[in-house]
């Protein structure tokens, strides 16, 4: 019964049935620097892959290289490793794309695209094309980055071409595309390194396209590269409604105030209450805001630099743009990024600048405040926002007036809105403004947030 | 290790990267060196845990393969050439009697899909195997007349399988005939420096660098990069797929250099809460020695 406990590579069976969760998320955050990557449970299998659970590490091996079980053990990890290390780039030629790298252009041009996956990435270009009768003519043709391409080449999604000037004529199949076959080896060795491509740049940008984003480039290579609208760079509270809106509304407590006076609900001891543009700006705030003498916030101007020359470029500018994968996204026209990603290398870059920093979110754009976190139960169903006593009284009977004019009344105040008032140590933490930095240190990734705090707004007295 | 031919790093834009799998096996159950793979795994495409070749190298882990000549670099731009029409009709004919070898044994062998699958996997299929067999047994005897009226044939993959084959994007340029992998050759920091391939290490610190991960790896350590940990390199007892870190190390220009108490409060009040111990490692320049100090947490009251 138990020989099989007696094999060093056993399992105790209550471990066995793993039905393979995907890794749930609170367990990979936890000790996310030091992952336990166990590659035994990782070998490729074509039809399903599914990413396993993590295997568990020993503290040290036994003095002496380790016992004979400890070895074993991490032979099993290591050959599990190298296998799937070996696994070759395979795709069945009806889905295969491919594509022609052209060096000098930093382009490659994707002569067969197939897959969702071309819905985000690559951009057209037209280049004049000779034609077979020797007329010059300009074709719109699919280019890609050497980010875009290089990525598809290591993901199997795509031959690639290299341009080359032989006279392939005789050559059957090759005088189509005009070029030599590329290897990943060989499209990492060129592609990296034209077109402002570093390899810290590629790794971020792979890493995020694993994951399902969409990422482009955020000052465009070219000048028919899509570019994403600009950012409403306007503080939030001075955000203008729409026209109609702000009429709508003056018009609308105008009115109301008129109907009150039918419907019941003006206070017959209080008829002419002074009106809230009168008392609007006595209040604490608005008085310790007039008594601030000393400039605060960040609309006040750094000091200007006195010594040193701005002329080296600083290596702190947002390099992607990035869309979150459930963003409907058009390649040819792009919205607002969810999030723009400055890429730096951990070994070479110092941390930013005070003025470095500035400069980052003066061109980034104001967030809301943070809602307040939902509090949950420990079974994670969300606590109900009010106690269950309070039954909702009967609505009363609504009369015509009611029924007919509801969209000429000001919206009602929000009855979420007392409870879910952002919370003034939340919304400083998160600050108004967020730049993200991924730091690369020799292929490990981390994303940093710097978010500029605006505690002037949140006075707390 | 000399008695061995040296490992082929492939340097590109001063990185080095290490693409043949036997090499990434040979360097780090011989020679302890891990590296960082970086690229993405073939049909596990969408996730970042396990990433597949290359193998990028840490400057540190280069220049030490380098004076210990275990390993030598290579400009790999250069040795790239282009083919000629002859080398690319080789390939090209090559290619077709692969596809050719493809489309005959996909004929042969439809249905034995060579699945590689992990050991439960492959168990529990079995074991569904065996119960289908039995369930299958059963039935059979009571339905024969039925299933043998029935063609035994399945038309769909049939026709699909004459024009489908499945095309091998190469990893390695080694498949090529025109990769000329003993061009260009360095087999000294220094030559790789003269001729603008490599620049690493040219300050002190990265003298220090290089110094101290020296004197960590001859103590029969393994080092990762340690960015995540807050030091410079994260110190294994053992291959890290198995165990934990032990250390995490800073590095430190001089063994007389000062460092602010604040320092070593963080310092060691992170190792702490990591489970690991932090290590400042001193490098001496003059003697080319590094010396290291540990730092725990007390935690008296």
């Amino acid at each position: 019964m138990d020989d099989s406990l007696e094999q060093p590579d056993a399992k105790p069976p209550a471990m066995a049935p793993d039905n393979n969760p995907p890794e749930d998320g609170e367990e990979a955050s936890e000790d996310e620097g030091d992952v336990v990557l166990d590659w035994t449970k990782l070998l490729p299998s074509t039809a399903r892959p599914v990413i396993p659970r993590r295997g568990e590490k020993e503290f040290e091996p036994q003095p002496g290289g380790g016992s004979g079980l400890q070895l074993h053990v991490l032979d099993r990890s290591r050959n599990a490793m190298f296998d799937a290390l070996k696994a070759t780039r395979t795709i069945s030629s009806k889905a295969v794309s491919y594509a022609i790298w052209y060096p000098r252009l930093a382009r490659a041009h994707a002569t067969v695209s197939r897959g969702v996956i071309f819905s985000s990435i690559g951009h057209s270009v037209p280049r004049p094309v000779v034609t077979a009768d020797g007329v010059e003519k300009t074709h719109k043709r699919l280019e890609l980055l050497p980010e875009e391409a290089l990525y598809l080449i290591e993901r199997g999604s795509v031959f690639c071409w290299k341009e080359t000037d032989l006279n392939l004529a005789g050559v059957d199949d090759l005088e189509e595309v005009l070029g030599s076959p590329m290897s990943a080896q060989q499209a990492f060795s060129e592609m990296i390194g034209t077109e402002d491509l570093t390899l810290e740049r590629y790794q971020v940008y792979a890493y995020l396209k694993r994951l399902g984003y969409v990422v482009t480039r955020a000052s465009p290579p070219n000048s028919l590269y899509p570019r994403a609208p600009p950012f409403d760079l306007s503080p939030l509270n001075q955000r203008t409604a729409s026209v109609l809106g702000r009429i709508r509304t003056l018009f609308s407590s105008c009115f109301s105030r008129v109907i009150r006076l039918f419907t019941g609900g003006l206070n017959w001891w209080k008829p002419f209450r002074p009106s809230r543009w009168l008392i609007r700006d006595k209040n604490y705030s608005a008085v310790f805001r007039a008594l601030r003498f000393i400039p605060a916030g960040h609309s006040v101007p750094l000091l200007p630099t006195t010594a040193d020359s701005p002329v080296k470029q600083s290596p702190y500018r947002i390099f992607y743009n990035v869309y979150k994968p459930v963003t409907p996204f058009r390649k040819s026209e792009p919205g607002l990024p969810d999030y723009q990603i400055v890429v730096v290398n951990a070994r070479t870059t110092p941390m930013p600048s005070l003025r470095e920093l500035t400069d980052l979110f003066d061109i980034s754009p104001e967030m809301p405040p943070p809602l307040p976190r939902q509090r949950r139960t420990p079974q994670g169903t969300p606590l109900p926002l009010k106690p269950q006593k309070t039954v909702p009284p009967p609505p009363p009977p609504v009369s015509f007036i009611h029924r007919i004019l509801p969209w000429l009344r000001p919206p009602p105040p929000e009855s979420t809105t007392a409870s879910r008032r952002p919370h003034p140590f939340m919304a400083i933490k998160a600050g108004k403004k967020t730049v993200i930095v991924a730091v690369v240190d020799a292929g490990s990734t981390g994303f940093f947030r710097f978010g500029q705090g605006a505690f002037e707004e949140w006075a707390l007295f | 290790m000399s008695n061995d031919p040296p490992i082929h790093l492939r340097v590109a834009n001063k990185k080095a990267f290490v693409w043949d799998v036997e090499d990434i096996a040979t360097l780090r159950s011989k020679h302890r060196i891990c590296g960082v793979l970086t690229g993405t795994l073939p049909h596990l495409s969408q996730q970042n845990l396990f990433l597949g070749v290359p193998l990028v190298l840490l400057p540190e882990e280069v220049v030490l393969l380098v004076e210990n000549e275990i390993a030598v670099l290579l400009d790999d731009p250069k040795a790239h050439i282009q083919p000629s029409v002859i080398e690319l009709q080789k390939w090209r004919v090559k290619e077709k009697e692969l596809q050719q070898l493809q489309l005959s044994k996909v004929t042969t062998a439809l249905g034995t899909s060579p699945m590689m699958m992990s050991e439960e996997a492959i168990r529990k299929r079995k074991e569904r195997e065996a119960k289908k067999k039995a369930a299958a047994a059963a039935a059979a005897a009571a339905q024969l007349e039925i299933l043998l009226s029935v063609p035994s044939k399945d038309p769909a993959s049939a026709t699909s399988a004459d024009t489908q084959v499945t095309v091998i994007i190469p990893a390695s340029s080694r498949s090529f005939d025109w990769y000329n992998d003993s061009a260009s050759i360095y087999r000294t920091i220094d030559s790789a420096k003269a001729a603008e391939i490599w620049e690493y290490p040219s300050t002190l610190h990265e003298r220090a660098k290089c110094g101290v991960f020296r004197g960590l790896w001859e103590q029969g350590m393994y080092m990762g990069g340690g960015i995540k940990f807050g030091g410079d390199y994260l110190v294994y007892p053992g291959d890290p797929l198995r165990y934990h870190a032990h250390f995490s190390a800073t590095v430190l220009e001089s063994p007389t250099s000062s460092l602010t108490p604040m320092e070593i409060v963080a310092h060691g009040r992170l190792g702490t809460v990591t489970k690991k111990s932090h290590l400042l490692c001193g490098w001496d320049d003059t003697k080319k020695e590094a010396s290291f100090l540990s730092i725990e947490w007390a935690g008296f009251g």
